[in-house]
């Protein structure tokens, strides 16, 4: 044995004793099949687990479709095993540090937080394409919604209920490479390093013909069975049409039994089902779509209760009700932190605990308390210290959402109906400057930002998209417009780009909102209904008239001009010359650019409407890199030209435009035009 | 078949259509076969590449015309790996290195570098120096306009330097004062007038007089806009007549057509119709400063006296506010905005006073 594996004993051991309630609770289930159907690569009964670990037979399936795993993994079972052991003796089984997640994960429909029909939606589904035999299409289920919002709970239950085999890939560890000394000496021509999507490959291969094998304890034996993948293999986030291809070929060829990819929503766009999962692929391979919402209160509060109930009584404080709604706010419909926040606030004996219960109460009833005083504001950071120490989920905002509320802009009454405003007010702003008075905003817009995850350029881009709409008097657009140009002022130099950031949103977003002067009154809301947003042309156009620069660059270097005088002066004029020595790549850039659509609307601007979860996904260029990038593309263009001057006489007469080889950019394929000089 | 601005470009000195007294001291100055650093500048469209071509070809005899394009890559300390299309001759080398962007110090000191390192052969039949064009050259960035005065020094034995802008403000005075300054000034009309039938003549047409000067004058005294619209017009009609049109480019009649909608009225929802023009303008290549200057003088035509002084001091800002900025779009739109602000309160002033 090898110094490291001694050492890696020790650390899994270790390890173990941070893992162990997941192990713990298959001990005290399955005590006599625990070390050996362990030490085999083996498939586990679902029964023995009590449903509670569905996912527990999965590891070792693993390992029986790549047996090389398997003494690595009889190593790590065993010291895993002495550690719980171990544990074992030290404590009674009691189960006390569980996590409540897992104690009280749903077993039948109705302890699901989940909305019923959409359950009853997921549940239908099952049953026709499990029903169906042979089906050439539409067996992919792809379950979305963020994140604790009873996805794959929903499916666990119904999976149990329907007696359906669940069959789910996990990512292999491949965390060891072995050196190739050691490989010649055993199995040549063995494959080590597989590729993830490889396995995943074989995997849904096999998890498509191949019955789970029949073990001890097997109960219920079925033929039923869906595959279901959550953890998406990493290569397939990097390229997703290598994943659609796998799908395409392997899967919906073959399909016996369907599919289920679970997604959670996310605001970045690298994870996101609209870039792994596109519309047009969706419609492709008949992928059938159910989005979960996030849990309601009202089914959070259920669960809560029912929980708090279920505690109650052992040596945990019982959370009383104030506890939960405030656990249940914090949570923002995410079940799994909110239970997670549960357990950790009554945990016996913490100080916090109580510091948290005396401090929620003084909230309700400082909540009573406030309507009465005009103290807003100390209320508002006072529920937000409360929340924060919970510790409740990271609110975030769609994009959507965000730029919603900054353009509508909710204002609140500062005094309340029937109290006269008094004479004598500190806010109030002297006559010369009365037109800036505005009612106290409902909505932080710098919280507004950092909720959006978005880049403070980016969102100004949004911003400035669709303001617009919102406004009806030129004189707003006039401040409004002037603190977008300020926005954009700050962040221009790149040294202080990064500190300056925050700042320019601020000022963008506080400019808008203050110029809107039809919504600096409380009661002056509506009135302007639903308007669509829409996303940035800028960045489209931006790009556009770099490539079009460069293309120019590259089409009319034989003019030797001035980037200006050839885009104001010549391109225009080509355009009204009928002057044949040109190729047709570059007519059609003549035509292109070098002409404007007078009479029809501009059509190439059609604006791309912004839906309620759509991320705010595009990659934002420096201007520097940017102008590289394309100048690249620009250069090919450029290259091609000049390898076909060289091949041909060599030189330019004078600036005389030359037949060449070009590549036309313009359509995305490739015309290669061979002229010979004469 | 070339554009008649290409094929009627003069070659030599001697041929200059214009500033003849100018092309006499070039030839003197190029005599003795060396010559300082120069500086070349002027407007648009006044004949200052053509000049430096002439000058080179006095230099060094028609081995200067043999043009070819050639790719450069410099990579940057930072790794970076640059592109740049040059125009060279074997005697020769032209660049314009604000293509580069921030990069241009590194284009600068490297093109150079490379190009003053080599020595010239057989220096019995060339000069013993080659010359490097640098065109745009207020557009450098201050760093390289600072490389450039040192790089100018170093390799004066073997390299001359023909530096060619628009306008000198934009030149850091270290250059300046190390080079020649050769002002090309503007084309007057009637010199325009000259060269348009002289081109005219060669070309077997007969260009009536009247419309000679009609074209010169909407060319704005830039003999290539001249020359461009005069070939236009031989193909928009032929014979000519007097009072036919001149035809504009279209992005000019577009952002006529963007000012009148300005004018004619001021709400936000025709603000986001003038931005869907300004974004198709910009699409067509047009740049930014381009744009804000050709609306500016759009728009001074359609507004009362009284404005002009306000809205150009308006233009001046956001013009400004467009070189620092990043993104010209907030710029152009807050300077539309504005304007449609101080014409909507001028016009609501005007209402009033004409009512009492």
């Amino acid at each position: 044995m090898s110094k490291s594996n001694v050492g890696r004993k020790i650390v899994s051991a270790k390890l173990t004793n941070w893992v162990q309630p997941a192990f713990d609770d298959f001990l005290s289930d399955s005590t006599i099949t625990s070390v050996t159907s362990h030490g085999k690569p083996s498939g586990h009964s679902l029964s023995s687990n009590g449903g509670q670990k569905i996912f527990q037979p999965e590891r070792d399936k693993r390992s029986k479709f790549f047996p090389l795993n398997s003494t690595k993994n009889r190593k790590r079972t065993k010291t895993t095993n002495k550690g719980l052991l171990n544990y074992r003796k030290s404590n009674p089984p009691s189960n006390r540090t569980e996590p409540w997640v897992d104690e009280y994960i749903p077993r039948t429909q109705s302890e699901l937080a989940v909305h019923k029909k959409k359950i009853e939606e997921v549940e239908n589904w099952l049953k026709v394409h499990i029903r169906q035999r042979c089906h050439q299409d539409g067996s992919i289920l792809l379950l979305t919604g963020p994140s604790g919002a009873g996805k794959t709970a929903t499916l666990q239950v119904l999976v149990k209920e329907l007696e359906i085999q669940l069959l789910e890939w996990t990512n292999p560890l491949q965390n060891e490479f072995k050196k190739p000394e050691f490989r010649d000496s055993f199995d040549i021509g063995k494959n080590y390093h597989t590729s993830q999507s490889v396995l995943f490959h074989e995997f849904l291969l096999r998890a498509n013909k191949y019955n789970k094998l029949q073990m001890l304890g097997d109960s219920f034996q079925t033929d039923k069975k869906v595959i279901l993948v959550e953890d998406i293999p990493n290569q397939f986030y990097r390229d997703p049409s290598c994943m659609h291809e796998v799908l395409r070929r392997r899967f919906v060829q073959t399909a016996r039994c369907p599919l289920v990819f679970i997604i959670s929503d996310s605001v970045s766009g690298s994870s996101n089902q609209r870039f792994l999962f596109p519309k047009d692929i969706q419609e492709e391979l008949c992928i059938y779509n159910i989005s979960f919402n996030p849990v309601a209160p009202t089914n959070m509060m259920k669960v809560l209760n029912r929980i708090a109930s279920q505690e109650s009584g052992g040596k945990t404080v019982a959370p009383d009700k104030a506890m939960l709604e405030l656990v249940c706010q914090g949570s923002a419909g995410d079940i799994r932190c909110a239970i997670n926040s549960l357990q950790f606030a009554s945990a016996q004996g913490s100080s916090l605990e109580q510091n948290q219960l005396s401090f929620s109460k003084r909230k309700i009833l400082a909540k009573a308390g406030t309507f009465s005083k005009g103290k807003l504001k100390g209320k508002a950071s006072e529920k937000g210290d409360c929340l924060q120490a919970i510790g409740n989920k990271d609110p975030c905002l769609f994009l959507f959402r965000a730029l919603g509320k900054i353009l509508y802009c909710k204002r609140k009454f500062p005094y309340f109906e029937g109290e006269a405003p008094n004479g004598v007010d500190l806010n109030d702003l002297p006559t010369h400057l009365s037109e800036h008075e505005r009612d106290p905003l409902l909505v932080n817009p710098e919280e507004v930002i950092e909720n959006s995850h978005m880049s403070a350029e980016l969102f100004n881009l949004y911003l400035h998209q669709n303001y617009l709409d919102f406004f009806k008097e030129i004189e707003d657009v006039v401040r409004a417009s002037d603190y977008l140009s300020d926005a954009n002022f700050l962040i221009a130099d790149w040294n202080h780009h990064s500190t300056m950031m925050t700042y320019s949103a601020s000022v963008a977003t506080r400019g808008i909102i203050h110029a809107n002067t039809a919504r600096a009154r409380a009661n002056c809301q509506g009135g302007i209904g639903f308007k669509p947003f829409h996303k940035p042309q800028w960045l489209l156009i931006n790009k556009k008239y770099h490539e079009n620069c460069n293309a120019a660059k590259g089409f009319f270097s034989n003019f030797c001009l001035a980037p200006i005088c050839l885009q104001t002066q010549l391109l225009p004029y080509l355009a009204l010359l009928t002057n044949p020595m040109r190729n047709q790549a570059q007519i059609n850039f003549i035509q292109d650019v070098g002409t404007f659509p007078f009479k029809r609307y501009p059509a190439r601007l059609t604006l791309e409407t912004l839906t309620d979860k759509d991320p705010g996904i595009m990659e934002l260029d420096n201007d520097e890199n940017f102008s590289l990038a394309t100048s690249s593309v620009g250069m090919e263009t450029q290259n091609s030209a000049v390898s076909a001057s060289q091949t041909g006489s060599g030189d330019l007469p004078n600036s005389q435009p030359q037949p060449t080889i070009t590549q036309s950019i313009l359509e995305e394929e490739f015309i290669i035009e061979e002229y010979d000089s004469d | 078949m070339s554009l008649w601005v290409d094929k009627y470009r003069p070659t030599a000195l001697g041929k200059l259509d214009y500033h003849k007294d100018q092309a006499g001291q070039l030839r003197n100055l190029v005599q003795c076969g060396d010559f300082p650093h120069l500086l070349v500048y002027g407007p648009s469209g006044s004949g200052k590449k053509t000049r430096i071509m002439c000058l080179l070809r006095e230099l060094y005899g028609a081995g200067i015309e043999k043009l070819r394009i050639e790719h450069q890559s410099i990579t940057t300390p930072s790794k970076k790996k640059l592109e740049i299309s040059t125009i060279a001759s074997n005697y020769h080398l032209e660049v314009n290195a604000s293509d580069a962007g921030n990069n241009d110090r590194v284009v600068i000191q490297e093109l150079i570098k490379t190009v003053a390192q080599s020595q010239q052969l057989e220096t019995s039949t060339q000069r013993d120096f080659k010359v490097v064009v640098l065109t745009e050259v207020d557009r450098l960035t201050k760093d390289a306009q600072h490389a450039l005065r040192r790089t100018m020094e170093k390799y004066m034995s073997t390299c001359r330097l023909i530096l060619c802008c628009n306008s000198t403000s934009k030149v850091i005075s270290p250059i300046r004062s190390r080079c020649l300054a050769v002002r090309v000034p503007a084309p007057s009309i009637e010199e325009i007038c000259h060269v348009l039938s002289g081109v005219c003549k060669k070309e077997c047409l007969i260009l009536p007089q009247e419309l000679a000067r009609k074209i010169a004058e909407q060319s704005n005294r830039n003999l290539r806009k001249a020359l461009l619209m005069c070939e236009a017009c031989r193909v928009q009609q032929y014979p000519f007549s007097v009072d036919q049109d001149i035809p504009e480019t279209d992005w000019e009649v577009y952002l006529r057509e963007t000012a009148n909608a300005i004018v004619n009225q001021q709400t936000p929802q025709r603000l986001l119709e003038v931005r869907a023009r300004l974004y198709e303008l910009l699409t067509h290549c047009i740049p930014p400063e381009i744009i804000m200057k050709g609306l500016l003088s759009e728009l001074l035509n359609n507004c009362d006296g009284q404005l002009k002084g306000e809205v150009s001091q308006m233009a001046a800002y956001y013009e400004h506010r467009l070189q620092l900025g990043s993104k010209a779009i907030y710029h152009l739109e807050a300077f539309v905005a504005k304007f449609m602000a101080i014409y909507k309160q001028f016009m609501e002033v005007g209402l009033e006073a004409m009512m009492f």
